[in-house]
């Protein structure tokens, strides 16, 4: 061990030198090299990675629903890797299939998903092929399975990347491509996979090594050194289960002004949003609309509000509870347990809770989705007020009624949560209808320049104002948050705090009960609320997750089998032609017959 | 696979050193002693070549050319020179002619040369998944530098062992030692000053140690006659 570890730096060097292509360069190291390595490389067998590329790579995610398998189901990946390109009869049951997002095609026909190759991998039940999938099915009929899958997402979804990757493509591509990595990730989401799938992003290493792929399998041509037949090695560990996901809610109290003498309690008001995602990759589930945008416009809203609420003159009788919930994705298991914990007097005292949901993305309508039908007089009362501001502000709110069905588990929207209860809620979002199970959750194509922060802005005036003049009682029109006035809606805020939400992933069985980012928004609200508490939960047990989001692929280029042996050939006639030469040179061609026939002369002496 | 890979190049650039001692008459006579005591004298000059050149070298920030540094370096180069001659006349051999005695030599210089040359980065490198030319070519190099160094012995042991030499043979004798005594200036002239690529300055080396190879067994062959 103490000759490894003294070695490693020498071994450094010498990858360095010999990475370089000219071994004999400097004479010094050479020299240096020559004498050390004799005595500790010997000992120590340590091999580098000289990976052709190492590209970062994420995981789908892996999880099951009452023991219901969905997801990839492994993680280690040791093939060769093959593309679209490849010949109708080739076994890909040990191959890598890489395929660039760019090159997936995906018609909706008749309400039905038409996904090129995909689908049929999957061993789905869509049956609609045109011509070009038929090269495919031949494949699929024998009913094979692959050795993995890599597929390649532009650099637009990717949150690290500067603003310089977006403007390369058009909208109408940008459009596209995120439509359909909507479909794809679907697709992914609810498909039991049993090999390993991964996403990377664009780059040029990747995009070299993919050509090289496609020129080969287009020619037919076996992998030889020069023309490339590239490896694909991811070594992760098993995935493990995740012991117990915590679900983490932050609520913050900005309490109303009491008048003195008063010993009822005052009504509250809550301001709802779930913060965390679910997506096709866990490592890259950054949510910038569902619900990044919620988040945001909450955490501006009690900004606004703890300013007035700051001067006991402009101090409301109304108490304000902000709350950040978890476990959104999973039927907002989050905020049910949060409920549970109120206090009953509590939960009465609320007189309405607004829940925020994917406010970012929408051009000039918001839609308002309640449980209770609308003729009921809360509802209505609320819905005037949001529907005359909107009205001022420009833009419009439409009311959308959606039963609450008691035996059906699925709660599409948090508002419903609140209303099981008994608690007048709604939810405002830019989602017409209600989305289905992982459906909106902030997934791959959720990114961050999709959002528009002046939507976001518009929404928070919306809000706030609403609220306000619920609060206040104010019948005429006097807008308390105008454009110019210290209660103006903070720009710079929202885009902080959308750009930092647009880099974190944040799924909740990822998300450790010391995570920064909820210490991030512990912090942010306690400085605008008076009292703020934090509340973990265990995630409902019906959901099992597992790990391994994120790993490294390394790309070898290979030499093939008959390649060695080839070389193996040559090196040892060489030899053999070398030993004559010598032989026929040195004692003459006599002694090189002699060589040869004194095995049988022997024979013949002794016999 | 690899690990076939590493044993194809391994046998490349050791085989050779193998087949030839069991080719020639070297094997016969047993001067296994003789290419072992070379090696250890190719051990010493490398060491005192580091030396110097750790004490007198600068190390140049770009792979450029500069003239007073491959100089400095030729001149250290030399101390190669001085390793044959030490071991061609003040090792004691056992009792074997001189055309054996400068092969033996030759080869456990070319031997010891490719030991600590060549077999780590093979060790390291060649047993990857990933695969380059490299190690073939190293190879190749290997069998260059043999031809290279026997050649050298072969012309060491003429102009220090041998007393009657054909005067008009000894400047051509004395040019080809120096032509191979600088044969690594030459490489690094022609790697860095013209940029040439390592697979073309492994086939330069191969064809001129192969010309070097045949003048000094024309040398050799010619002193031979002329004093037996």
């Amino acid at each position: 061990i103490l000759s490894a570890i003294v070695s490693l730096p020498l071994i450094e060097l010498e990858a360095r030198i010999m990475s370089s292509r000219k071994p004999g360069d400097s004479d010094v190291l050479s020299s240096l090299y020559s004498m050390i390595p004799l005595l500790f490389l010997l000992l120590a067998c340590v091999e580098l990675s000289d990976a052709a590329a190492a590209v970062d790579v994420y995981r789908l995610v892996q999880y099951d629903i009452s023991g219901v398998p969905f997801g990839s189901r492994i993680a280690a990946l040791n093939h060769h890797a093959a593309s679209l390109h490849s010949s109708a009869g080739a076994d890909l049951s040990r191959s890598v299939l890489i395929i660039p997002l760019r090159e997936l095609n995906i018609s909706l026909v008749k309400g039905n998903f038409q996904l090129r190759l995909i689908a049929l991998h999957l061993e789905l039940d869509y049956v609609e092929l045109d011509s070009a999938t038929l090269v495919m099915t031949e494949y699929i009929s024998q009913k094979k399975t692959l050795g993995g899958l890599l597929l390649l997402l532009p650099q637009m979804f990717n949150f690290e990347s500067g603003d310089m990757a977006v403007t390369k493509d058009d909208i109408h591509e940008m459009e596209r491509l995120k439509n359909l990595l909507v479909e794809l990730e679907e697709l992914l989401i609810h498909a039991n996979i049993p090999y390993p799938v991964y996403f990377a992003f664009e780059h040029d290493d990747i995009e070299a090594v993919l050509a090289d792929i496609q020129r080969n399998d287009v020619n037919g041509q076996a992998a030889t050194p020069t023309n490339g037949g590239y490896k694909f090695v991811v070594s992760a560990p098993e995935p493990k289960k995740l012991a117990s996901p915590i679900m983490t809610n932050i609520q913050g109290w900005l309490p109303g002004l009491k008048p003195d003498g008063d010993t009822n309690q005052l009504p509250t008001i809550a301001i709802v949003a779930s913060y965390d995602t679910f997506g096709a990759a866990p490592a890259l589930s950054v949510g910038s609309d569902s619900n990044g945008s919620g988040v945001v416009a909450l955490l501006e809203i009690a900004r606004l509000f703890s300013l007035l609420y700051s001067n006991p003159k402009t101090r409301g009788k109304y108490n304000l509870l902000f709350g950040l919930t978890s476990g959104g994705p999973y039927n907002y298991n989050g905020t049910h347990k949060w409920l549970r914990s109120f206090d009953q007097r509590l939960r009465e005292t609320i007189d309405y809770a607004i829940c925020l949901n994917s406010i970012g993305s929408w051009d000039d309508k918001l839609w308002l989705h309640v449980s209770k039908p609308p003729q009921n007089a809360y509802v209505k009362q609320i819905y005037e007020r949001f529907s005359g501001v909107a009205g001022e502000l420009g833009l419009e709110v439409e009311l959308k009624h959606k039963k609450i069905n008691i035996s059906n588990p699925r709660i599409a929207w948090e508002h419903e949560q609140f209303s099981r209860l008994r608690v007048t809620a709604a939810t405002l979002s830019g989602l017409s209808s209600a989305p289905e199970l992982f459906q909106r959750t902030g997934s791959l194509s959720d990114s961050g320049y999709l959002v528009s922060e002046d939507a976001i802005r518009r929404s928070i005036k919306l809000i706030a104002q609403s609220i306000a003049r619920h609060i206040y009682d104010q019948q005429e029109d006097m807008p308390v948050f105008a454009d110019d006035s210290s209660l103006a809606v903070d720009l710079s805020y929202v885009r902080l705090w959308l750009d930092l939400l647009s880099r974190t992933p944040r799924v909740a069985p990822f998300l450790t009960k010391n995570d920064p980012l909820v210490a991030a928004l512990k912090k942010e609200l306690a400085e605008h609320t008076h009292e703020v508490t934090v509340q973990h939960e265990l995630l409902d047990g019906m959901f099992t997750f597992y790990d391994s989001t994120k790993a490294k692929l390394n790309i070898y280029q290979v030499a093939s089998v008959t390649f060695d042996l080839l070389l193996l050939l040559a090196v040892g006639s060489y030899l053999i032609v070398l030993f004559s030469f010598l032989v026929i040179t040195t004692r003459g061609l006599d002694d090189l017959i002699s060589i040869f026939r004194r095995p049988p002369s022997r024979k013949s002496k002794t016999g | 696979m690899t690990a076939f890979h590493f044993f194809n190049c391994a046998i490349l650039t050791f085989g050779p050193h193998a087949v030839y001692y069991s080719a020639t008459p070297l094997s016969e006579y047993d001067t296994l002693g003789t290419s072992m005591k070379a090696a250890l004298v190719y051990l010493g000059t490398a060491i005192v070549k580091l030396v110097c050149l750790a004490n007198f070298l600068k190390v140049s920030e770009n792979d450029e050319f500069d003239p007073y540094q491959e100089s400095l370096k030729a001149l250290i180069g030399l101390v190669d020179v001085a390793g044959i001659y030490f071991a061609l006349t003040q090792l004691t051999h056992r009792n074997i002619s001189q055309n054996h005695k400068f092969q033996a030599v030759g080869l456990g210089w070319a031997f010891a040369d490719s030991i600590l040359h060549r077999l780590a980065p093979l060790w390291v490198g060649a047993r990857g998944l990933e695969f380059t030319w490299d190690y073939i070519l190293q190879g190749l190099e290997a069998n260059a530098n043999l031809a290279f160094s026997i050649s050298m012995a072969a012309l060491g042991s003429l102009m220090w062992l041998r007393r009657n030499k054909p005067k008009t043979l000894i400047p051509l004798i004395y040019i080809c030692a120096l032509i191979v005594a600088t044969m690594p200036s030459i490489t690094s002239y022609l790697r860095k000053r013209l940029d040439w690529h390592f697979p073309e300055v492994v086939g330069f080396e191969l064809g001129s140690s192969l010309v070097m190879a045949f003048i000094s067994w024309q040398l050799f062959s010619a002193c031979q006659r002329r004093s037996s």
